[in-house]
């Protein structure tokens, strides 16, 4: 009936957020945990102090296995995981069982795979099916304000994480001008100076971005 | 008969600004068999739109919602009322009195006053007592078992509850006699009101004879007349509290009540 | 009964469930946590003309119903003339003082029943028990039915079933119906609700709008939906999924978090449909339950189609001297309890149980009722691909527009305890999808 209750399209902004955060940072471990393999035991420090998360592990194993199945860890990608059906399971009216049923899908792999010794296979499965979500968000949403809602949540979580790992400038400008045409389609509360500041910011020769990622996360308005 | 005045002030100071507060108010007397009132106004702070209804029980209801932050709620309620027009009140035919026969959870009998009841039966002359006598017979036995002690009970007390202490206030003493009369399966009614000189919001019950109502006090052992003025009734306090409100905010709150009753 | 294709599908199909996440809550230790309702793929079969039978039992049962909540909290006929005693009326839990004299849209009060039948061995059908406040399932076999047709296209090429997909176009029509004017809201409690999965597929099969509490409020006599940017929508419509003490702490319980205050006075004006309507429960009562055949006699001047299971009232005092006399082969209902909690069946009692049990009948007689133990006719149902016998029940579905309506299908229960009759699924059963054949 197309009208979104205060409650409900925070959760909209969220659900994006937070399938992002798993998204992202299911790409990034895989990346990591290869160095971690053979080359860099101990990468996870640095893995740790590039997303700006407390580095609470012990050992390398440890890490593999806290970091993605932990769900007492608010950091691991369980918990981020946990967090998006969380805010899903309460917007069937919004988006619908079909994108639902993805979100599903990737907590039972996720359940699945915490035994595994190969991690990385059973985060592709959790990737693939967020990937077959957001594509079904595009495909089966016909609320146009519901999606740009969902995904105004994902990309100030893409530009977030970006900007903490301090990514390329191309990337950065890319996700600030995605963002900005996003955003502007929705009748989110957000700082326009602050969209104003993030836009310059891109244009400058070097990044400051502490400053990204200050303004991408109070970008919205209570 | 009398010609009296009335003013009813509620006031309620919360600790912290509270908002969204809807509050549903049964406190305007309505004219009845007994009383006319005339000239009845109310003043609710913050104020804003209110509604009007009736409750099935035909009480006249007062409701709103202050959206904005306040402090405090405040609603006064002042006319004059003619009492004691006569002694009873006719039973409209259309609703029916029977839910008056049966216990509520507030005035449901355990082990204390069934065992009262009990003993108001075995009472030797009790047999022969006419419906008027046994009323007045189960007041007087509530007087008897209950001291008047303010802040001994709250409003969530059941009759079983103040009889067992012994003590209680006026919703009390009203509960454990519509307790007695509806284990004898006389239709008995709570009523709110005000009565002269008492100075808060008085409570006590109405008999169904089996035609009429007639008001019983039995906080003050004395048959409902002139000095009284009716607000609203139902089958206990909780059919009939004069404020129920509901907001957002971590605030403590504090109620204060009086009523003042004055012959012109 | 032959083997159908779609048996050997068990486990694609559960696997679909699963998928879209078909679940139902439950609280154990105090947390909550939310299981999967297990699904048989051997469905119950009911033959076109016997379901012919049943439909026009169930309309004429529901229909009655609505005449008795209509009647008791208008004239108050049936009491008068003494059909049935008031302090069944009046003690009941269901009734609510505050529904006096108030008449809903439509004058429409059980818009959706959930009518629960057993099958004895003899074939006879029995009612069990009327469901009118919230009853709830009808989403778990239409979203079986459209997994299983995509499991197993065969079995629904060559047998010809009554779909049952319709259940949500049914619903729909009849909020439609009651509607005042404005939108559709299907109010829940919120996820932690056993029934949460069915509150928010309906939602979206309906296209009505799925809404907590908080999410709507109540402005000059008017129900509104307040969306994000803070425009307000007028609400004609509520399925409300929440019962009857919690919808509104204004007249209700005044601890409810999860209602709406003043909901009740905008439905006392005629501005809003509640779906079910507010104090409908005083005809689900058990108690009540005994006098419903009495009922479809002094309203409709019919004889019951559907019989009920044969009850005792203990109330009376010859039923009381046959359920002392019985007392083995009864079961005993406490009228106050719901979702099988509060049956007892005598025999399984022991001798201690047995005299307590009898003191509190004696004490309290209005609060019990004693059935016969229908001897069921059992189901199978598949336990690692060998087909065993269990107990089951039938909840039918009857919704009230203009006419009552009788969903074609229906919620079959099982118990996975050999032992056990009781089917609910707070108390670990499963479920099948019910087959109304068209030819």
């Amino acid at each position: 009936m197309g009208i979104i209750s205060v409650e409900n399209s925070d959760r909209l902004f969220w659900l994006g957020r937070y399938s992002e955060r798993v998204y992202t940072s299911a790409r990034l471990f895989a990346d990591s945990f290869d160095k971690m393999i053979d080359m860099d035991v101990e990468n996870y420090a640095v893995f740790c102090t590039q997303l700006d998360i407390p580095n609470i592990y012990h050992s390398r194993e440890d890490f593999c296995q806290r970091y993605i199945n932990d769900g007492d860890d608010p950091n691991s990608i369980y918990s981020n995981l946990m967090r998006a059906y969380d805010n899903a399971i309460v917007l069937r009216n919004e988006i619908g069982s079909e994108p639902i049923a993805y979100i599903q899908l990737c907590v039972y792999d996720m359940n699945r795979n915490r035994t595994a010794s190969a991690p990385i296979v059973g985060l592709q499965k959790i990737i693939d099916n967020l990937l077959a979500f957001w594509g079904i968000v595009d495909d089966m949403i016909e609320n146009e304000n519901i999606r740009n809602i969902i995904k105004t949540g994902k990309r100030i979580e893409r530009l977030d994480l970006y900007g903490r790992l301090q990514a390329e400038r191309d990337s950065i400008n890319r996700e600030i001008s995605r963002l900005s045409g996003r955003i502007t389609k929705t009748n989110l509360h957000y700082d326009e100076s602050k969209l104003c500041k993030l836009r310059e910011l891109a244009g400058q020769e070097s990044i400051d971005y502490d400053e990204v990622v200050e303004l991408a996360d109070t970008l919205l308005q209570d | 008969m009398k010609n009296l005045r009335f003013h009813y002030h509620m006031e309620i100071l919360f600790s912290q600004p509270v908002h969204s507060h809807t509050y549903t108010l049964k406190c305007l007397p309505i004219t009845t068999d007994t009383q006319q009132i005339k000239a009845c106004e109310y003043r609710i702070y913050p104020a804003g739109k209110v509604q009007e209804s009736y409750d099935s029980f035909g009480n006249r209801m007062l409701y709103g919602t202050e959206k904005g932050e306040h402090t405090r709620f405040q609603v006064d309620v002042t006319g004059q009322a003619v009492t004691g027009i006569c002694g009873m009140e006719r039973q409209k035919e259309k609703t029916d009195i029977s839910i008056y026969k049966y216990q509520t959870p507030l005035t449901r009998p355990q082990e204390q006053i069934g065992q009262l009841f009990l003993n108001c039966r075995r009472q030797a002359d009790f047999a022969g007592m006419s419906l008027e006598e046994k009323v007045r017979f189960y007041m007087e036995t509530v007087q008897r078992h209950l001291t008047y002690d303010k802040g001994s009970t709250s409003i969530d007390t059941t009759a079983e509850e103040a009889l067992a202490l012994g003590r209680g206030v006026c919703q009390d003493y009203a509960h454990v006699m519509l307790s007695l009369c509806r284990e004898d399966r006389i239709p008995a009614r709570y009523v709110v009101g005000m009565l002269m000189g008492e100075g808060e919001s008085h409570a006590w019950v109405e008999i169904f004879d089996g035609a009429e109502w007639r008001g019983y006090d039995p906080t003050n052992n004395l048959v409902v007349g002139d000095s009284h003025i009716k607000i609203s009734h139902g089958r206990d306090y909780s059919d009939c509290s004069i404020n129920r409100g509901v907001f957002t905010g971590p605030a403590k709150q504090s109620q204060s009540i009086w009523a003042e009753v004055s012959e012109i | 009964m032959k083997d159908f294709e779609l048996t050997r599908q068990s486990e694609t199909v559960n696997e679909l469930l699963a998928r879209y996440g078909v679940k139902f809550g439950i609280y154990k230790n105090n947390e909550f946590r939310e299981q999967l309702f297990p699904f048989d793929t051997i469905p119950r079969v009911i033959g076109k003309e016997e379901f012919s039978f049943l439909e026009k039992g169930l309309k004429q049962r529901v229909t009655a119903l609505n005449c008795f909540i209509r009647d008791i909290y208008g004239e108050k006929k049936i009491i008068k003339d003494k059909v049935v005693p008031e302090e069944f009326v009046y003690i009941s839990s269901g009734y609510l003082a505050a529904c006096d004299g108030v008449v809903p849209p439509k004058g429409i009060y059980t818009h959706i029943a959930g009518i629960d039948l057993v099958q004895g061995k003899n074939k006879e059908w029995y009612i069990l028990e009327d469901n009118l406040r919230v009853p709830s399932g009808a989403s778990y076999p239409m979203i079986a039915r459209e997994i299983c047709r995509r499991s197993s296209p065969d079995t629904f090429e060559s047998n010809h079933i009554e779909d049952n997909r319709d259940y949500t176009k049914m619903l729909r029509a009849m909020m439609d119906y009651s509607n005042t004017g404005g939108h559709t809201v299907i109010l829940t409690p919120g996820r932690y609700n056993a029934a949460y999965f069915e509150h928010s597929y309906f939602a979206e099969k309906t296209g009505a709008h799925l809404a907590t509490g908080s999410e709507l409020t109540v402005e000059d006599d008017y129900l509104y939906f307040i969306d994000y940017s803070g425009r307000k929508e007028k609400v004609g419509a509520v399925y409300r999924r929440i019962s009857d003490e919690y919808l509104d702490p204004m007249t209700f319980n005044e601890e409810s978090v999860i209602g709406i205050p003043n909901i009740f006075d905008v439905y006392r004006k005629g501005h809003v449909a509640l779906i079910n309507a507010p104090g409908n429960g005083v005809a689900d009562d058990k108690g009540i339950y005994f006098f419903v055949p009495k009922m479809i006699q002094y309203y409709l001047g019919e004889n019951a189609i559907l019989q009920n299971a044969p009850t005792y009232l203990p109330f009376y005092e010859e039923d009381m001297k046959y359920v002392l006399e019985h007392f083995d082969e009864l079961v005993l209902k406490d009228v106050a309890e719901a979702g099988g909690y509060g049956v007892v069946f005598a025999n399984k009692m022991t001798a201690r149980e047995k005299e307590d049990f009898i003191k509190l009948l004696k004490k309290e007689p209005r609060r019990f009722i004693a059935q016969e133990v229908i001897d069921f006719m059992d189901i199978d149902i598949l336990e690692d691909g060998i087909r065993k016998p269990r107990k089951a029940d039938l909840r039918a579905f009857v919704l009230m527009a203009d006419e009552p309506m009788v969903w074609k299908s229906g919620l079959t229960r099982f118990s996975r305890n050999p032992d056990s009759f009781i089917v609910n699924s707070s108390q670990g059963g499963g479920f099948k999808d019910t087959w109304v054949l068209s030819q």
